[in-house]
């Protein structure tokens, strides 16, 4: 009898811990891209973010550059994954911005660096590690961020996120 | 299951991924700028060079004008200049036609990259051009300025 308590409390502890975790995610993501030739003109980097099967649809927005990229419910991706696809296409990230839901910025590898309250149930922020900004803004946030030990430790296991909303 | 089922959706879509050096031009239907169908097979016998545009790429516009200086050199009767825009907004590429002054056959197929035309040809970035001889082979793909010019020159 107490066995089956014990795993009675396990059961819905895994259950908690579990859909926090799938609550836990990345609704859109808008990437804008950069590189030596024009990322409009070339269908790769669109190929590789429709690649991943929790992607459910790709926009370009022409005039600003952007890729929009929406995804499906319960997915547990994180920013790292279109860092990846982009770099794989041949560019790089000029700048990142996330819509998630909330919870997600209380979770391990994501490191609040401004003071800003985020929405209540959705949130959105940027990304500002190395390697989703550009190079120069990299620099400039090095400074600003001098103070918060993991960022200048350039780790790829965490993200530092400004929130936005 | 399902990885199987993506690896089989990637192979037949290498498959079918761009035309090679020797192949026939594909069949195509397109409008154009006064939106009257146009049969590829209207270029028949004609040396072809189909370049592949939109009107928000910059460096498709820097090519247009080189075209456009190429067109007036050429022999009407035997080559035909081909542009595909992939706009998806046909006011776009119309204004972007009149401000390049383009007089050689404009096209439209206002998909993206998803057009049937650019998946025909394989299309996965702008601008792309391929050169058919007068016999339909295609005989080079994206091939620079002096290449085109040599070429049409025989």
């Amino acid at each position: 009898m107490k066995n089956i308590t014990k795993l009675k409390t396990v059961v819905s502890l895994l259950l908690i811990l579990g859909s926090s975790y799938t609550n836990a995610q990345i609704t859109k993501a808008e990437i804008r891209a950069t590189g030596l030739t024009c990322s409009m003109c070339s269908n790769a980097i669109n190929k590789q973010l429709k690649s991943l099967t929790e992607v459910l649809n790709v926009e370009t927005d022409l005039n600003t550059n952007t890729f929009t990229v929406t995804l499906k419910e319960n997915n547990e991706l994180n920013p790292k994954i279109f860092k990846d696809k982009v770099e794989k296409a041949g560019f790089f990230i000029g700048s990142l911005m996330i819509t998630a839901k909330s919870e997600i910025i209380s979770k391990n590898p994501y490191v609040v660096v401004n003071n800003k309250k985020s929405g209540v149930t959705e949130t959105q922020f940027q990304v500002v590690d190395k390697g989703y900004v550009t190079d120069k803004e990299f620099k400039k946030l090095s400074k600003t961020y001098k103070d918060i030990s993991t960022y200048v430790l350039n780790s790829e296991d965490d993200f530092h996120i400004k929130i936005l909303n | 299951m399902k990885k199987i089922i993506i690896l089989l959706t990637l192979f037949t879509f290498t498959i079918q991924a761009q035309i090679k050096v020797g192949d026939t031009i594909p069949a195509f239907t397109l409008l154009d700028t006064n939106d009257n169908k146009v049969y590829s097979d209207t270029f028949k016998q004609k040396i072809i060079l189909v370049d592949f545009w939109a009107s928000w790429c910059a460096p498709c516009r820097v090519g247009n004008k080189k075209l456009v200086t190429l067109f007036e050199t050429i022999d009407k009767n035997k080559i035909e200049i081909i542009g595909i825009s992939l706009d998806t907004d046909k006011s776009k590429w119309i204004k972007a036609i009149e401000k390049d002054k383009i007089k050689f056959t404009q096209l439209i197929d206002p998909k993206g990259f998803d057009a049937k035309t650019a998946i025909q040809f394989g299309v996965e970035a702008l601008p792309s051009k391929f050169l058919f001889n007068d016999k339909g082979i295609l005989i080079a793909i994206n091939p620079t300025d002096e290449e085109i010019i040599n070429y049409f020159k025989k």
